[in-house]
């Protein structure tokens, strides 16, 4: 039976309409906006010539005097990449521990066989479908946390979200870690911080802007059509002089518009020969790809990747719902460290949960809400070709409350990749009273 | 502007979640005075077109029992997600309209996240019975039944708090965000005490609010100054209910809900001289809001605040459907769904806020360029009638009833027909240069420009900063 807590199944994405029925609404036969258009193009072919010039040298969007920010911030011009996946990731059917005898006793009809297991260590296969991830495992870019887990753990989606992206346990505080985080390394530019997606996550609740765009394109006036610079002039000059809560948010924007659009005009698509998948994970990590090869102050870039929530139905190795799911995942994530090139030396991703699921499987050939979770590592900085973490075993005694027990608290991922990868100092803001262990999951710089 | 009419702008643009020429025409024959008297009694008002659009979603009218018995595949989030479609439904048709804005701000004072994982069954309860019923009653009354009601006692988890092994969210949250505030000086020990005393207080499996006495802590105990002996188990209600009581007329709670109206219809940074007598009318009633927001509404402070207020972007949205005569569906929910998923999208829809203390309510909380890509672009899509197809768009060029003679009247116009007031001088200047002519420059009737165009130029003159404020 499907747990009464469980998340909703899928609804409707984001509802605006395309782009192109847009401007099939559009009248583009009258004088007036023949007029404007034409002005506008001059006006654009100059933009483009300038941003070609600039582009020679450094991309447009990385300009004087945000290049200075930046050293004064302390960020070191790298990237973490959160990857949720929201809905309670089973860590245990991606990252099986089939070396441990407790995990086949307890799925004895959804566990993935022992031969079929791609073998990471003596405890530890990956499931088959993630096989494009392995010459990232053998070239040691792609690694793995076991048993991670959050304080307080609560079994219900929303609020192990809301307290995972709050990150401050225990306290009152009511603003979100990337917030934080951004509040003592961001550069000012509203591009530290930007979520690939619908919706802003909770963890960017706070005083620092930050930007959420569906994607690039997207990230624009709907109205001008081809008259951007037009719309741009007469929105800049009715904010001046207007009070600052309205005005400041407005040019921030436009700036943060052109910038992106430099980059769009840029862009050349996937490089290296990386092929996304079909579907929202591959297009917005593709998206967030263009957007750090382009050298725009990103700082940290989060996606939401969902449907993980498999209390019915989870599917055999070789088909089925978690298959399906581990495919695209994996072939996603492949080709975005593929289309990064070098900037994978300078990128780090992390996979969050709000939390793992139940050792044992129910009687609908599903999982229930748990606890403890695998964390996937992929990037450059991180130490990988290994699960790193302390496996608490799933016998009978080890188990906390029939789940897997969180032997490393998910701050402590983060927070090494921020001190030694971002350039973050101490992380008492961020997250306030926790004392990591030092785990080893990224290189220092 | 004559100074009545700037007196009933301002009132409109306060109380209402915007401006429209219906309702400017109303106050204008009722006087601030009137329109204030009649938004304060709403059963005054013929509301019945806006109510027969509600009971297109007839899910809203069960109760939590019923939708628990039904079984959670029948609903899913949709009932969560429908409280959210008729509030802004509300927030855009109902002529309540003060009613409306007050509604929102006891949504987030005693919020409730809508939707969350845990309150399926009982959000539509707690919207119909809670907030709404006692929205212009006792606040005494809705902190009760809020702290009944299955939606609270599930999203902050007294659920789950029994004798012996308390759960202290909700005891926390009730002093810190309900109702005396974080700076009121309780220490943790009262946070404790109170948590023991609440003990009990549930809501069952069957979805049904019960006071359980097995699980109460009976001891007695203090806090906060409320005093309370060692009782019989099932005396156990009696008690929480005074505590609660205790709770909703105490100062710090009047001084902190009163500011937080303040801030709401008055101020970012409310003057203390309003502030202290609303407080001093809230203790003197028991904690009855009406009395309340009349002293607001005919305060000095209040009449010299306009101007001190920008919408956050939700209201911006909404405040532009009304402003544009948007009309709702003929038949069927499709356009309100579709304008819901927006405002949930870019997480503004309403009671959406994840965290207990609900939507901030001041404009440096909302100085977002992402929040202003939305509002710029909402703008586009209702001025042209792009979006949703569903509700009743006026098209663009019928908004003004004749065509000024000229380019810089036509801009004077539309800001007056859209915002009620003239635009800065630099606005002005601003959408002139879009349109390319000269402030004198004459305008022919059966010019193509306006004809194709009018729409952007709407749409821009709803981005400009005077339309943000509230």
């Amino acid at each position: 039976m499907t747990s009464p807590m469980a998340l909703p199944t899928a609804r409707p994405t984001a509802t605006g309409l395309p782009v192109k029925s847009r401007a099939a609404d559009r009248c583009a036969c009258d004088e007036g906006a023949a007029a404007a258009s034409q002005l506008s193009r001059r006006t654009v072919l100059k933009a483009a010539l300038g941003a070609g010039t600039a582009g020679a040298t450094a991309f447009a969007v990385g300009d004087v005097s945000t290049q200075v920010s930046w050293a004064g911030s302390g960020w070191t011009g790298e990237t973490l990449v959160v990857l949720s996946l929201h809905g309670g990731f089973d860590g245990l059917s991606a990252v099986v521990p089939g070396g441990d005898p407790g995990y086949y006793a307890a799925r004895p009809n959804i566990a993935v066989p022992r031969a079929t297991l791609l073998g990471l260590d003596q405890t530890f296969g990956l499931h088959p479908a993630m096989a494009p991830l392995m010459p990232f495992w053998r070239n040691g870019t792609f690694g793995v946390v076991h048993a991670v887990g959050q304080d307080n753990p609560s079994r219900s989606h929303f609020a192990a979200m809301q307290e995972m992206e709050r990150a401050a346990p225990g306290t009152s505080v009511r603003t979100g870690w990337i917030d934080r985080t951004l509040g003592s390394t961001g550069t000012g530019s509203v591009l530290n911080g930007v979520q690939i997606g619908v919706q802003s996550p909770p963890s960017f609740a706070g005083p620092v802007q930050e930007t959420t765009m569906n994607s690039i394109d997207a990230f624009s006036l709907i109205g001008p059509g081809d008259d951007r610079a037009t719309w741009h002039s007469v929105l800049r000059r009715m904010h001046t002089g207007a009070t600052a809560t309205v005005a400041q948010p407005a040019t921030t924007l436009l700036t943060a518009m052109e910038d992106v659009a430099r980059i769009r005009t840029a862009a050349t698509g996937p490089a290296n020969g990386a092929a996304y998948p079909a579907g929202d994970l591959g297009a917005a990590l593709a998206q967030s790809a263009t957007l750090i090869r382009s050298g725009a102050p990103v700082q940290v870039l989060t996606i939401d990747y969902g449907d993980w929530d498999m209390h019915a139905g989870l599917g055999r190795v070789d088909a089925g719902w978690m298959r399906d799911k581990l495919v695209e995942l994996s072939s996603a994530l492949a080709a975005f460290a593929t289309d990064l090139g070098g900037k994978l030396a300078t990128t780090t991703l992390v996979t969050l949960s709000e939390f793992g699921r139940r050792v044992g499987e129910n009687l609908s050939g599903g999982l229930d809400h748990g606890h403890g979770n695998a964390v996937l590592l992929l990037g450059g900085p991180v130490v990988g070709g290994r699960v790193h973490g302390r496996w608490p075993g799933l016998g009978a005694g080890q188990l906390l409350d029939g789940d897997l027990a969180g032997t490393t608290d998910y701050r402590a991922v983060i927070g090494e990749v921020l001190t030694k990868r971002l350039g973050a100092g101490t992380l008492s803001d961020v997250f306030p009273g926790f004392r990591g262990d030092a785990l080893g999951v990224v290189r220092s710089r | 502007m004559a100074g009545d009419e700037a007196a009933q702008l301002h009132l409109l643009r306060r109380a209402t979640h915007g401006p429209t020429p219906e309702s400017r025409a109303e106050i204008a024959r009722l006087g601030t005075r009137g329109w204030l008297e009649a938004q304060l009694n709403p059963a005054s008002i013929d509301d019945s077109a806006l109510e027969a659009f509600v009971r297109r979603f007839p899910n809203y009218q069960r109760s939590a029992e019923d939708v628990v018995r039904g079984g959670y595949q029948a609903v899913e989030w949709n009932l969560m997600f429908d409280v959210g479609r008729i509030t802004l439904a509300r927030q855009i048709w109902s002529r309540r309209q003060l009613l409306e804005v007050v509604v929102d701000v006891w949504n987030n004072l005693l919020h409730v996240a809508c939707p969350s994982s845990d309150v399926w069954s009982s959000r539509q309860d707690y919207d119909r019975t809670v907030i709404r019923r006692h929205a212009f009653g006792s606040f005494a009354d809705m902190l009760v039944d809020s702290a009944r009601n299955p939606a609270m006692l599930q999203f902050l988890d007294n659920s789950s708090s029994r004798a012996g092994a308390p759960n202290e969210n909700y005891a926390r949250e009730l002093l810190e965000l309900h109702t005396v505030g974080v700076d009121a000086g309780y220490t943790e020990a009262d946070v404790k005490t109170g948590a023991r005393l609440l003990t009990g207080l549930r809501a069952n499996d069957a979805g049904v609010s019960v006071f359980d006495a097995s699980r109460h802590d009976a001891g007695g105990g203090t806090v906060f100054g409320f005093s309370y002996p060692a009782h019989a188990p099932g005396d156990g209600f009696r008690w929480i209910e005074a505590y609660l009581r205790y709770l909703a007329v105490h100062p710090a709670t009047a001084a902190r809900v009163c500011r937080r109206l303040a801030v709401r219809f008055v101020s970012d940074e409310p003057p203390a001289s309003l502030v202290d007598r609303m407080a001093q009318v809230w203790r003197a009633g028991g904690a009855q809001i009406v009395p309340v927001l009349r002293t607001l509404f005919t305060s000095p402070e209040f009449a010299a605040s306009a101007g001190a207020k920008v919408r956050t972007p939700q209201e911006d949205f909404v405040a532009a459907l009304r402003t544009l005569g948007t009309g709702m569906e003929a038949s069927g929910t499709a356009g309100i769904v579709k304008l819901y998923w927006h405002t949930l999208d870019s997480g503004h829809a309403p009671m959406a806020w994840g965290a207990p203390n609900g939507y901030p309510d001041v404009a440096a909380a909302w100085a977002s360029p992402s929040g202003t890509l939305l509002r710029w672009n909402r703008h586009m899509d209702f001025a042209g009638g792009w979006y949703p197809k569903e509700l009743q768009f006026k098209p663009a060029n019928q908004l003004l009833d004749a065509l000024p003679s000229t380019w810089g009247g036509l801009v004077d116009a539309l800001a007056l027909r859209l915002i009620g007031s003239p635009l800065g001088a630099e606005e002005r200047a601003a959408l002139l240069q879009y349109t390319g002519r000269g402030a004198g420059t004459p305008l022919g009737s059966g010019d193509r420009w306006v004809q194709n165009n009018v729409q952007y130029l709407v749409a821009l003159v709803l981005d400009s900063p005077t339309f943000c404020k509230r």
